[in-house]
């Protein structure tokens, strides 16, 4: 049983989603090698640990960004859907520990809301993605300014605290989180119907429509995911800087998409993996990590930043060009 | 023309808050606030017109002012020539990056993006530079009726129309439209994408410079804020993201709406808070308009 789906998985896997994380997860080992060269201690678990503990925000801001862009489609409202799943929770819990768990189904449900208004205007108002989400990072940003009247209030609580900066033993909990949702996510992705659908759908809409897979709903849940994916990363990035503050997730946006293209999924959907955006989240971290032991200015970089994601592209594209 | 309609309505909204005056300092205000957006925005026009998107034009525009500021001090001509060049030559890394390493557009820009943004940084790490202030007076002043920035606007626009009027404008438009199509009956392809790359580099150093001769300095995170805006400023004005549609007067109607929404605010007493709300809002509307309007022109078709 386990073997038929093993190879019909093997089969939906094209070279560069193979080979793209293991080309980054190479450059992230040669990273932290470096990195232990440079500085004493670096490469000491205890500073991997704390490392990773940082790729996690970004990893769990990239899992929306796999998902969506598994489809062929992009999300760039991301950034005000962190930020305002941030500022709603907490305002709406003020730090109080019995108000958590209307702070968290205020801040999901918006964030959630806001990736089902997109998913409907991509799928059924057929707007392009890219507008579409451009739009809505808009409106929540205005939503956001107008509930907050441009004064985040309040702190996280003690709890989402603990999530995002506690230990169970060397262990950070946000890592364990991390992982957690990976296996989820990459189980969901590989292992399900939904998630095959969502292969197709990005793969070939017409091929996908004429197979009896309600295209629609796919890509409408898709951003509905991605849009919870960026209210978790909110509320957990509260918990790390223990309040909001505006522009909290500009940040993420490029670097979320930045991961995902490293860990090999296609910008034209179809193929890609959850465990490649994984990688691709660790290696930006512990290249901007290394940079900031070279104590380079931001602006040199930002510069090798770019010229990274230009020459994983040129990689990865001789990779599907190589015959089979 | 759904982008003169809607800046129209704006505009009347906008005369009847401020009690039916619309002043020459009005005039003035708007096309200084419209222009730099109107350049980036006519730049980003030219990239969707070959199904492409550019999102480097922001920093584009970071760099080229913060350069110029740089170069003021040293000679005033150096520093245009000098910042017109570094948009030509910003545009021609993206256009290789897509043309001749076939890379997707969003990607490739996306990348440069962030290189144009390290070298605005390290070029000026902190707002400063020097604009001759006479410069700055000129570019602001004109006569009444007829100021500078209005000249300069409708100069910018009358220029990107005679690109389109001209074979590659044709081309572009073809490219955008039906590449296959477009190459079987013998349009150079390469040669146009690369050409609307170029323009796209040069209109953003543009606006980049007129932003820091208008503000009196050079800064280097300027352009931010232009990366989405230049393309909502485009969308709005007609322009398609598959290719191929949309005309520079659109475009600057575009950028007017987008530019009058602030003023409209102030006036009617909302807090500028619901700036972006609204801006999304016009966003989203304009396109999903457009898309009903199709369907439902589809469904006449089908029944007659």
């Amino acid at each position: 049983m386990s073997g038929a789906t093993l190879s019909g998985v093997l089969h939906r896997i094209s070279r560069p989603t193979v080979l793209a994380p293991l080309t980054i997860l190479c450059c992230l080992v040669v990273l932290v090698v470096v990195g232990g060269i440079l500085a004493a201690g670096f490469a000491a678990p205890t500073n991997l640990l704390t490392l990773l503990s940082l790729s996690a925000f970004l990893g769990i801001a990239a899992i929306g960004e796999t998902i969506v862009m598994l489809t062929g489609g992009i999300d760039l409202s991301i950034a005000w859907t962190i930020t305002g799943a941030s500022i709603v929770f907490t305002g709406v819990t003020q730090g109080d520990e019995r108000r958590l768990w209307l702070g968290l189904a205020a801040a999901l449900g918006m964030a959630l809301a806001a990736g089902l208004v997109n998913g409907i205007g991509v799928a059924k108002l057929r707007i392009s993605p890219i507008i579409m989400t451009l739009g809505m990072n808009n409106v929540m940003e205005g939503l956001t300014m107008i509930y907050s009247q441009g004064t985040p209030s309040g702190t996280a609580t003690e709890s989402i605290r603990t999530l995002a900066t506690g230990r169970v033993g060397p262990l950070p909990i946000i890592v364990l989180v991390w992982i957690g949702l990976a296996v989820l996510v990459s189980l969901g992705l590989h292992g399900t119907r939904g998630g095959r659908y969502l292969y197709s759908v990005g793969e070939n809409p017409t091929v996908s429509h004429l197979s009896g897979v309600d295209n629609d709903f796919v890509l409408i849940i898709a951003y509905a995911f991605c849009g919870l994916g960026a209210g978790i990363t909110g509320i957990l990035f509260t918990g790390f800087s223990t309040m909001s503050f505006l522009g909290m997730g500009d940040q993420f946006v490029l670097p979320a998409i930045a991961a995902v293209v490293l860990g090999g999924t296609s910008i034209f959907g179809g193929s890609g993996s959850y465990a490649g955006t994984f990688v691709g989240a660790a290696f930006l971290t512990v290249l901007t990590a290394v940079l900031a032991i070279v104590n380079i200015a931001v602006g040199y970089r930002s510069i090798i930043y770019g010229f990274v994601i230009i020459a994983a592209m040129l990689l990865y594209g001789l990779y599907s060009r190589t015959p089979e | 023309m759904g982008a003169v309609v809607t800046y129209v309505i704006l505009f009347g909204i906008d005369l009847v808050l401020k009690g039916g005056n619309f002043s020459a300092f009005d005039l003035r205000t708007l096309c200084m606030n419209a222009l730099p957006l109107a350049c980036v925005g006519l730049g980003q026009y030219f990239v969707l017109l070959t199904n492409g998107i550019d999102l480097s034009l922001g920093p584009v525009m970071s760099v080229a002012g913060s350069i110029a500021a740089l170069c003021f001090s040293w000679s005033w001509f150096a520093a245009l020539a000098i910042a017109a060049g570094t948009g030509l030559l910003a545009g021609m890394a993206n256009a290789l990056l897509v043309v001749r390493l076939r890379l997707p557009s969003i990607l490739a820009t996306l990348a440069t993006m962030s290189i144009f943004q390290g070298i605005a940084l390290v070029l000026l790490p902190s707002p400063g530079g020097t604009v001759p202030a006479a410069l700055t007076a000129f570019l602001s002043g004109g006569p009444a009726l007829l100021p500078i920035p209005l000249l300069l606007v409708l100069a910018v626009t009358w220029m990107t129309s005679w690109i389109m009027s001209t074979p590659f404008g044709l081309d572009l438009r073809a490219i955008g439209g039906d590449e296959p199509a477009a190459r079987s009956s013998g349009v150079r392809i390469q040669l146009a994408i690369f050409g609307a790359y170029m323009i796209a580099g040069v209109l953003a150093a543009f606006g980049g410079l007129y932003l820091a001769i208008a503000t009196a300095i050079g800064s280097p995170t300027i352009g931010n804020d232009f990366i989405l805006l230049s393309v909502a400023a485009a969308i709005l004005g007609g322009v398609s993201i598959g290719g191929g549609k949309g005309a520079p007067l659109g475009v600057l109607m575009g950028a007017l709406t987008l530019t009058i929404i602030g003023q409209l605010l102030y006036f009617a007493e909302l807090s500028s808070y619901y700036q972006s709300l609204i801006n999304g809002l016009i966003l989203i509307g304009v396109v999903a308009i457009g898309t009903g309007r199709r369907v439902v022109s589809g469904l006449l078709r089908e029944r007659a």
